[in-house]
C-alpha cells in the first residue's frame, strides 16, 4: 500500500495545458517585443490619420 | 475560511453569473470588433468602437473583477481550495491572465473610440490595432471557454500541496 502514499505526479492534461499556455504567452511577448502587438508603439505607428474619404458614406449621406 | 452552505451557494451563483456574463460580453465585443473592421458603412464602424468602449468599461471590466473575486471566495470557502487542484489553479491563472490582458486593451479601444468621435473612420485608420482587437477578442473568448470547461468538467489531478494537505487531514482523523 506504499504506492498510495506516494504523490502520483502531474497529470498529462496539466502538462499539455502548461505547454500550450507557455507557447501562447511567448507568442504574446514576442509580438509585443517586435512591435506588432498592442501598446503605445503599435498605436503610434499607425495612428496617423489617413485624412482620406470614408470607406463608404452612410446611406443617405451626401 | 468557513462559510455557511447558504453563503457558499450565493458565492458560487455570483461566480457563475459573473463568469458566464463575462464570456457573453466578450462574445459581443468580438462581434463589434469584427463589425468595426469589416463594415463598409462608416456610421456602423464608428458606432461599433464607441459601443466597444462602453462595453469594456461598463460590463467587461466589472464582470472580470467580479469573476476573480467571487472565484477566490468560492474556492477558499470550500474543500476545493485555491492551490489544491490543478483545475482550480489553471482557472485562477487564466482569469488573472485574461484580466491583465483586458486591462492592457482598454487603452487601444479608447484610442480608436476617441478617433471615431473626432471624425469618420476610414478603413485604413488604425487598421493594425483594429485587426489586433479582433484577434485578441477571439483569444479572450477561447480562454474564457477553456475556463468554463474546466469549471464544469473539473479534471482530476491534485497539486503536491493538495496531496500533502489531504494526507495530513487523513492522518489527523481518528
Amino acid at each position: 500500500m506504499a504506492d498510495l502514499d506516494r504523490y502520483p505526479g502531474v497529470p498529462r492534461w496539466v502538462k499539455v495545458f502548461g505547454i500550450f499556455a507557455l507557447v501562447l504567452v511567448l507568442l504574446f511577448v514576442v509580438l509585443h517585443l517586435t512591435g506588432r502587438g498592442l501598446g503605445d508603439h503599435g498605436l503610434s505607428r499607425d495612428h496617423a490619420p489617413s485624412g482620406g474619404r470614408p470607406a463608404s458614406p452612410e446611406p443617405g449621406h451626401r | 475560511m468557513t462559510m455557511s452552505p447558504g453563503i457558499r451557494k450565493l458565492a458560487l451563483t455570483a461566480h457563475v453569473s459573473a463568469s458566464v456574463g463575462w464570456l457573453g460580453a466578450v462574445a459581443g465585443f468580438l462581434a463589434l470588433a469584427i463589425g468595426g473592421l469589416t463594415s463598409q458603412q462608416s456610421q456602423t464602424v464608428g458606432s461599433a468602437y464607441l459601443a466597444m468602449e462602453l462595453l469594456i468599461w461598463s460590463v467587461i471590466v466589472p464582470l472580470s473583477l467580479a469573476s476573480l473575486v467571487t472565484g477566490l471566495v468560492s474556492s477558499l470557502s470550500t474543500t476545493w481550495g485555491l492551490f489544491r487542484h490543478y483545475w482550480v489553479l489553471a482557472k485562477l491563472l487564466l482569469t488573472i491572465l485574461a484580466t491583465v490582458f483586458l486591462a492592457l486593451h482598454t487603452q487601444p479601444v479608447g484610442r480608436v473610440a476617441s478617433l471615431a468621435t473626432e471624425r469618420t473612420l476610414t478603413s485604413a485608420d488604425l487598421r493594425q490595432v483594429r485587426i489586433q482587437l479582433v484577434a485578441d477578442a477571439g483569444a479572450a473568448l477561447l480562454v474564457l471557454l477553456v475556463n468554463t470547461t474546466l469549471g464544469v468538467y473539473k479534471p482530476r489531478g491534485m497539486t503536491r500541496y493538495g496531496w500533502r494537505r489531504q494526507h495530513q487531514q487523513k492522518g489527523s482523523q481518528p
